[in-house]
This record gives C-alpha cells, sequence and structure tokens, in this order.
C-alpha cells in the first residue's frame, strides 16, 4: 500500500481499523483537526463513565492489612461497566443513600480455618447483588485461572466480612473510574512538522528510533522542502482499556461524552441568542466559591462524606467504623 | 487536612452557577470574553482550534488561569460578519456534526474489520 494514496480524496473523517479485541482498538484516524484527535483522547481517558467501588462498610476485618489498605484496593478492582448507562449518577438519584438504581452492592465474607496454609481472597470472591443491570458491577476476571485479583490473604482465625458500594463516577473525580489502561496516541511519526526538537548526543537520527508507523509517512529525506502550512491529520491511535468496557465501546462513549459537552455549551449559549442579551456579571469564580457546604452530601453524595479530597473516597462514609473524613483525612 | 479543592469540582457546577458567562469586551469591537466554568484543555483547546478555521474570526485565544481553578476563558475577536457568541454555538455545532462522522465511520470500520478476521480465521 502507498502511503500517499491513503490521504487523497475527500476530507471527511476517516478511520482504518488495524487491530482490534475486547481490550483494545488500534486504528488510524485521518482528516480532523488535531485539537479533536486530542480533545477525544482526553475525554475517554478521563470523562468515560465506569463503576468502582466508592463505599466500603467495615463490618470486621481481623487481617493484618488496616482497613483503608483494603479499602483502597478494593477501590482500583475493575469492574464491568459495559451498560453502564443503565446506572444512574448517585447524586441525581432520589434514594438517601444509594440503591439498585445508582449502585451495585459488592459483598465479601470470609474466613480462615486452615491451620496449615493463608487463605487467598480474589476478587471472584464477591457476592454481587442489588443492581440494575445485570452485565454492570462484576469484578472483570481475565486470568486464565479466573481468580481475579487477590485482595488479600488470611491466616487461620482472621476473618473479613465488608460490604462494599459501587457507583458511577468519572476518572476526573478519582483515577479508579477510568476505562483505559494505556491509550498510545502518535501523528507525524518521522517529524516532518518538527513538533518535536529532538535531543541528542551526536546524532538524533540514530538515537532516536522511528515506530512502526514511520513507515507509512514520508521520511524527512523524501520532503523536499518544509511545508509551513502543513497540519497533521494521521494520528495512531491504540486504546486499551482495563477490561471494564470493551475498546470500541469505550471510544464510542468519548465521542458521545465529547458532544454531549458541546452540546451543553450550545444550549447555555443558545437562550441568550434569542433576545440578543449577553449575561453581564462577569466574573471568574474560585472553585471555592459556593461549594464549601458540599460535604453535607445534599446536592451529591446523599449523605455520606464520599466526595472528600483525596484517597478517602474510596472508603469514607459514616456507617463504617472507622468515621469517615475526620480520621483519615489529612495523612494522605 | 489537604486544602485541595474537592474533587467533584472540575466537572459539577454550584448551584445556580452558569455554564458560560459571557461578557462583551468594551475596548474592541466584536469581540467577547468567555468564561466556560467547570471545563478544562479538552473543550478550551477544541473551541479555539476550530474558530481559528472561520474566515469571519479575527481572534481566538484560551487560557486556563490556574491549573487549581476548573474554569478556561476563551476570548474571541470576529472582523463583524458573525458575533462572537454565534461563532462558538457554529463551532460547537460545526464539531458535534464532525463527531457524528467520526463516530459513524468508526463504526463502519469496526464491522469491516470484524468481517474480514472472521474471513481470514474461516481460510484457516
Amino acid at each position: 500500500m502507498d502511503y500517499m494514496d491513503m490521504d487523497t480524496g475527500d476530507n471527511e473523517p476517516a478511520i482504518n481499523v488495524r487491530d482490534s479485541n475486547d481490550l483494545n482498538v488500534n486504528f488510524i484516524l485521518r482528516n480532523v483537526d488535531l485539537s479533536l484527535a486530542n480533545s477525544l483522547r482526553r475525554v475517554v481517558q478521563s470523562e468515560v463513565p465506569t463503576m468502582a467501588i466508592d463505599l466500603v462498610e467495615i463490618e470486621s476485618n481481623t487481617s493484618v492489612l488496616p482497613d483503608e489498605f483494603i479499602a483502597h484496593r478494593l477501590g482500583l478492582i475493575p469492574l464491568t461497566s459495559g451498560n453502564i448507562e443503565k446506572v444512574q449518577y448517585s447524586r441525581d438519584c432520589d434514594c438517601d443513600d444509594y440503591c439498585e438504581k445508582c449502585s451495585v452492592t459488592l459483598s465479601l465474607d470470609a474466613r480462615c480455618t486452615d491451620e496449615r496454609s493463608n487463605m487467598h481472597l480474589y476478587s471472584r470472591d464477591f457476592m454481587v447483588s442489588n443492581r440494575a443491570d445485570l452485565s454492570v458491577g462484576n469484578p472483570v476476571i481475565r486470568d486464565p485461572q479466573g481468580k481475579g485479583i487477590l485482595i488479600a490473604k488470611l491466616r487461620k482465625g482472621q476473618e473479613i466480612k465488608m460490604k462494599c458500594i459501587a457507583k458511577k463516577g468519572i476518572a476526573k473525580e478519582h483515577a479508579k473510574w477510568m476505562p483505559t489502561a494505556a491509550v498510545g496516541f502518535e501523528y507525524d511519526p518521522n517529524n516532518l512538522l518538527r513538533h518535536l526538537d529532538l535531543w541528542y548526543e551526536e546524532n538524533a537520527k540514530e538515537e532516536w528510533p522511528v515506530s512502526e508507523n514511520g513507515k507509512l509517512e514520508p521520511t524527512q529525506e523524501e520532503q523536499e522542502v518544509f511545508d509551513f502550512d502543513a497540519t497533521p491529520n494521521r494520528f495512531y491511535v491504540n486504546l486499551e482499556t482495563v477490561g471494564g468496557v470493551e475498546a470500541d465501546r469505550c471510544f464510542q462513549q468519548g465521542i458521545t461524552v465529547l458532544q454531549n459537552k458541546l452540546a451543553d455549551i450550545i444550549s447555555a449559549l443558545s437562550p441568550e441568542l434569542a433576545n440578543n442579551n449577553p449575561v453581564d456579571d462577569y466574573q471568574p469564580r474560585s472553585p471555592g466559591a459556593g461549594g464549601d457546604d458540599y460535604g453535607n452530601g445534599t446536592s451529591y453524595g446523599g449523605g455520606f462524606s464520599t466526595h472528600g479530597p483525596g484517597a478517602q473516597s474510596s472508603y469514607g462514609g459514616q456507617r463504617t467504623e472507622y468515621a469517615g473524613m475526620t480520621s483519615y483525612g489529612g495523612n494522605y | 487536612m489537604s486544602n485541595a479543592p474537592p474533587r467533584h469540582e472540575l466537572f459539577l457546577l454550584d448551584e445556580g452557577q452558569d455554564k458560560v458567562e459571557v461578557k462583551m469586551d468594551t475596548r474592541v469591537p466584536n469581540t467577547a470574553v468567555f468564561t466556560f466554568n467547570r471545563e478544562d484543555h479538552t473543550l478550551g483547546n477544541l473551541l479555539t482550534a476550530h474558530l481559528h478555521k472561520y474566515k469571519d474570526v479575527t481572534f481566538a485565544a484560551y487560557k486556563v488561569e490556574h491549573p487549581l481553578k476548573p474554569l478556561f476563558i476563551l476570548r474571541v475577536g470576529t472582523d463583524g460578519g458573525i458575533s462572537p457568541k454565534d461563532a462558538v454555538v457554529r463551532c460547537c455545532s460545526d464539531i458535534i456534526t464532525t463527531l457524528d462522522k467520526v463516530s459513524r465511520e468508526f463504526t463502519k470500520e469496526m464491522e469491516l474489520f470484524k468481517i474480514a478476521r472472521g474471513g481470514e480465521s474461516n481460510g484457516v
């Protein structure tokens, strides 16, 4: 295939899927702006909603691991989020704390009785219940033995009993809600646009290996004169998910999220267009303004101090044996 | 205790807060300054780059004033052929259309890929 052929023709956005499976999709995105491709990447990584454990009610933990340590590990376990649209955000739900419409309950109940060997507690040991859709909130299990993720090890007589509440969220709030693992994003592999100024010891050409994608585009030698007006228009994307959502679906969801974002802007601006009356009270606000009373959870989070800063997000909440933010808030 | 702002403030508007605040610049004609609350480079760079493509838009730039402030400020100047606000609205709907095309193209190409791969595995 001649690389020049691929760029000819109309200037409509074009995609060429090179490889795909449920975890991974590799494609070339053509004829879109760099800003659009990059916004898609950013949105896929930080604003596609997924499920993750957000509250942990610890009934008993006599293991060697402290409560908050386990709670943090639980939060990071990927959960299936394919039909995430069937789950509501807890903050938008009518219920007081959480309910089956806006959460999934995963229970852990294990006690080691074996004298000789330790008991291993895996993510397959969750009892999943109270959910709107059966495909949402299952622990992602991808190892050949089907065990899932090792959560803790118990010696004889030790016990872990906890109820975990998984909620819908986005990675802007906490990285545990990220749908993706690595997202590869490359353009202009041969650096014809000179967006890169490569550092070198002696010779940049020898010291910086060109990626595989470099073979699909003209090389520096083939470039006769530098084109000052050239813009990148081929993007080599490799999108890998953690297993909660299929990779292609994840990308489609990213597109939808970005479209909704833009639609919000239109609806925020258009009503004023009708009577041609711009908003006059322009005042940049600090993020703290008016947000201080948030912790009461009236509007978002339903009575739990779930969304405090830092790592508490995964185990905050007044119902647990440790009292949420006050005891653990500051040290992380 | 950490004094970092709560994370939800990165994307949830405060009660009564507007998504976009518009103020016309009194010193330069056909220029407006938009404040996009609870938005970041994702939208800022996207809008700015696309506004540059319109011939009526003479100036478009955005800044995120401070990394801890979840807002960006977009300044748009036009030659009078279109109001800055209309330019932004048109820009948004144009991008939505482009994204629709990307989405359709991706769906189509994924189907083609699945067919091609299915054919290969049958051949083997």
